[in-house]
């Protein structure tokens, strides 16, 4: 399927008649309209499903009002609007036309419910232009509704398809994609086909041919009533299996848990500790300042108390030469050191005693030395306690930058706790128990039913053989059991083949899948297809291959590689077609049409998603607005675009709203003040 | 994985066969209704409501008449 055009006609904010063109080539297979919030992409998109299916994203507000809002305001009471979605597209050689639409008249302001209509018309090689019976069915065998989920997405919501469940219809439909499916309708209902062919061999076969026939039917009876059993078993087991992973993953968050649970406590007690060792060195300053405090005040204190005593010292008033003590001894005594006697009132008597006043006392000495010992070591002192100040202030911040750093760690820890809502681990694992208890029942039963099919198919596969052996001189009779035996081998084949066909799709899909994965992300995550085509994402650890619970950004990635690798494999198979001999030139090509399809995905991730899907798709509408578009996305994209448009927005809110947008060089209008809310395409390129 | 099998329909089928293998095992009639029928079911793989016994059928006997 490639897309050839749309033409909107007052489809929601798409006012009149509105056409963009879709044709492009595999050199530019890319179509990118950019359009602000609210301009409409997403109703751009649902426009292509509405068209195709006749239902829109369940993201989409208010789906009872189609016709743009203006138009409908404008209508008179009583006349009718038309709302239309054409598509025109090329599918295998052929070129369709799709057209859904409805005409509502206006009996309120509300618009009412109506039911649409769809016609297809299809033009074939030679020109000739018929209208198509069953238009909706043969839209679902071009591209299945479920498989189309891959084709026509929302970037923000495509996470969903890898999601549990959602995959089970996916899968289903894959199968049309990827040829299995007319394989396994042809398992189907070749055996009606054998029924008709052996009740001629009954009828005119004789005794002998038509006893084995006869046991050949009871064993075909026993063998669809196995086949019946299985499958309803092996829906069962699927129904357990996912109830017992959705149980085991609720224990894998307990599991989880234990670690946070073992972190707070950890943080709890480290808290504790750095708040006390935060008190304490606020403690530690205090005393120092109280006990040592002063000494940061003795900078000029000790220069000058050394400068008086240097000036009393030179005035001879400190300390003196001679000792008071000493010239009392001299005194007492009566006799100088010079020999002269010193008598009372003589005049050496009164000569040495003047002495007297003017000597020092030895105590005022000792206290001046000691005084002028200690005036020097104050300022190391004072320096000291400088050092021991900040070393303290320093230690008191760490302490601080701890306690916040644990106080926010443990809040972060207490919320991550406090948010996972999780039942009782003991009632969850007897509930896995119970759970494993039953799937292995089932499985044991469909081993059983397996082999009782197996034994069921010998057994028929030996009364065919009894049958070919068997008389039988009816002419008819010959007939019918050559025909049926040629019925049975081409079924026998086709199961080969599905076998064959399964396996390889599964095994080539795994691959392509892993291939495109890999190129988008940085993780060492890989992305692995089991034998159910089930999808699972898992990291090796040191050669152990452990299941990776996936993030949002992770899903989007994993489903964006899917769906890159689904549309890859899908034109591959049709390409190489086998049994059912040459396709033409474009089987299995579908196109990617996509809003917001970049997410909530970082930059790098864009480029890498851009730069895959530009080169996977055989053709891409990208839906982008300004903020996701501009820069590494558009110039990824840009060498492939071959149309590029604006869906300019025009809106009746007061102000200056006036937008632009520069592609490529030039400015075009985004978004423009107008009488009434609508948007128009306007194509670029 | 050679000496994997899987079953279908009690027939075994050894991993590593080809499609082209299965294809190449058939007589000339079995290849040629096989083919039909394929064609058959792909053309009306869009039709829930087909019943494609007697469209089968009809190809069986143009093959053996």
């Amino acid at each position: 399927m490639r897309l050839q055009s749309i033409t909107l006609t007052n489809f929601r904010q798409f006012a009149d008649v509105q056409t963009f063109d879709l044709t492009s080539d595999s050199v530019r297979p890319v179509s990118l309209l950019f359009g602000a919030n609210g301009a409409g992409k997403t109703t751009f998109l649902n426009a292509f499903t509405w068209a195709l299916y006749g239902t829109m994203s369940d993201d989409v507000e208010q789906q009872d009002r189609m016709i743009t809002d203006s138009i409908w305001r404008a209508l008179p009471i009583g006349d009718s609007a038309e709302v239309a979605v054409e598509v025109r597209f090329d599918h295998e050689g052929r070129d369709y036309r799709v057209l859904r639409s409805a005409a509502l008249r206006k009996e309120s302001d509300q618009q009412g419910v109506f039911s649409p209509k769809v016609q297809l018309w299809t033009t074939k090689p030679d020109g000739s232009s018929e209208t198509v019976g069953a238009p909706q069915e043969t839209i679902h065998s071009i591209l299945p509704r479920g498989v189309s989920r891959s084709f026509f997405f929302n970037g923000e919501r495509i996470e969903n398809l890898v999601k549990k469940g959602a995959y089970a219809e996916v899968q289903k439909d894959i199968k049309v994609l990827l040829d299995l499916e007319q394989v396994e309708r042809a398992i189907a209902h070749l055996p009606k086909v054998d029924r008709k062919l052996t009740a001629d061999l009954k009828k005119h076969g004789g005794d002998k041919a038509s006893g084995i026939q006869e046991a050949i039917d009871v064993l075909d009876e026993r063998e669809t009533a196995a086949q019946e059993e299985l499958k309803v078993l092996e829906s069962d087991l699927a129904t357990l299996t996912e109830e017992r992973d959705s149980v085991t993953d609720l224990l894998r968050q307990h599991a989880e848990s234990a670690p946070i649970q073992a972190e707070r406590d950890a943080v709890g007690n480290e808290l504790e500790e750095a708040r006390s060792a935060r008190d304490a060195a606020i403690a530690e300053r205090a005393l120092l300042v109280a006990t040592r405090g002063f000494q940061a005040f003795t900078d000029t204190l000790s220069e000058s108390t050394a400068a008086m005593a240097q000036s009393l010292y030179q005035k001879g008033a400190l300390p003196a030469p001679l000792k008071r003590e000493f010239v009392d001894q001299l005194l007492d005594d009566g006799s100088c050191i010079c020999g002269t006697p010193l008598t009372e009132h003589s005049v050496p008597w009164e000569h040495v005693k003047d002495w007297r006043q003017r000597a020092g006392l030895q105590a005022v000495e000792t206290a001046w030395q000691q005084l002028s010992g200690q005036i020097a070591p104050l300022s190391a002192a004072r320096d000291e306690l400088c050092d021991s100040l900040a070393a303290l202030m320093k230690r008191i911040g760490a302490e601080r930058d701890r306690v916040t750093r644990l106080e926010e760690r443990k809040s972060e820890l207490d919320g991550k706790l406090r948010d996972s809502r999780m039942e009782d681990v003991q009632a969850l694992e007897t509930n896995r128990m119970e759970l494993d208890g039953r799937i292995g029942v089932k499985q044991q039963r469909i081993g059983a039913v397996k082999a009782e099919l197996q034994t069921i198919a010998k057994e028929v596969d030996q009364k065919t053989k009894e049958r070919s052996r068997a008389v039988v001189t009816d002419e008819l009779a010959t007939k019918a059991r050559s025909r049926s035996d040629l019925v049975q081998s081409v079924k026998r084949a086709l199961e080969d083949i599905l076998a064959i066909r399964e396996e390889d799709i599964r095994r080539r899909l795994d691959a392509e899948l892993k291939a495109v994965f890999k190129s988008i992300t940085h993780q060492n995550h890989v992305p692995t297809l089991s034998a159910g085509f089930e999808l699972t994402l898992y990291k090796d650890v040191n050669g152990v291959q452990l299941p990776v619970p996936k993030s949002t950004g992770e899903n989007q990635i994993l489903s964006l590689s899917f769906v890159a690798a689904v549309s890859k494999l899908a034109r591959e198979i049709r390409k190489e077609r086998r049994a059912e001999g040459d396709s033409v030139e474009d089987a299995g090509t579908y196109p990617i049409v996509m809003d917001a399809a970049f997410g909530s995905l970082d930059q790098d991730y864009q480029e890498a998603v851009s730069r895959a899907l530009a080169k996977m798709a055989p053709q891409l509408v990208v839906l982008v607005s300004k903020s996701q578009g501009l820069g590494k996305v558009v110039t990824e994209l840009m060498p492939y675009v071959s149309h590029l448009g604006v869906i300019e927005t025009h809106t009746t809110a007061p102000g200056s709203v006036s937008d632009d947008i520069e592609l490529e060089g030039m400015s075009y209008p985004y978004i423009r003040a107008a009488e009434s809310d609508h948007s128009e395409l306007k194509v670029i390129k | 994985m050679n000496e994997e099998h899987h079953v279908n329909g009690g027939q075994a089928v050894t991993e590593g066969r080809t499609e082209k293998q299965v294809l190449e095992e058939l007589s000339a009639e079995e290849r040629a209704l096989l083919k039909r029928v394929l064609e058959i079911e792909r053309a009306k793989l869009h039709l829930t409501a087909y019943d494609a016994t007697d469209d089968l059928l009809a190809a069986v006997k143009e093959i053996l008449p």
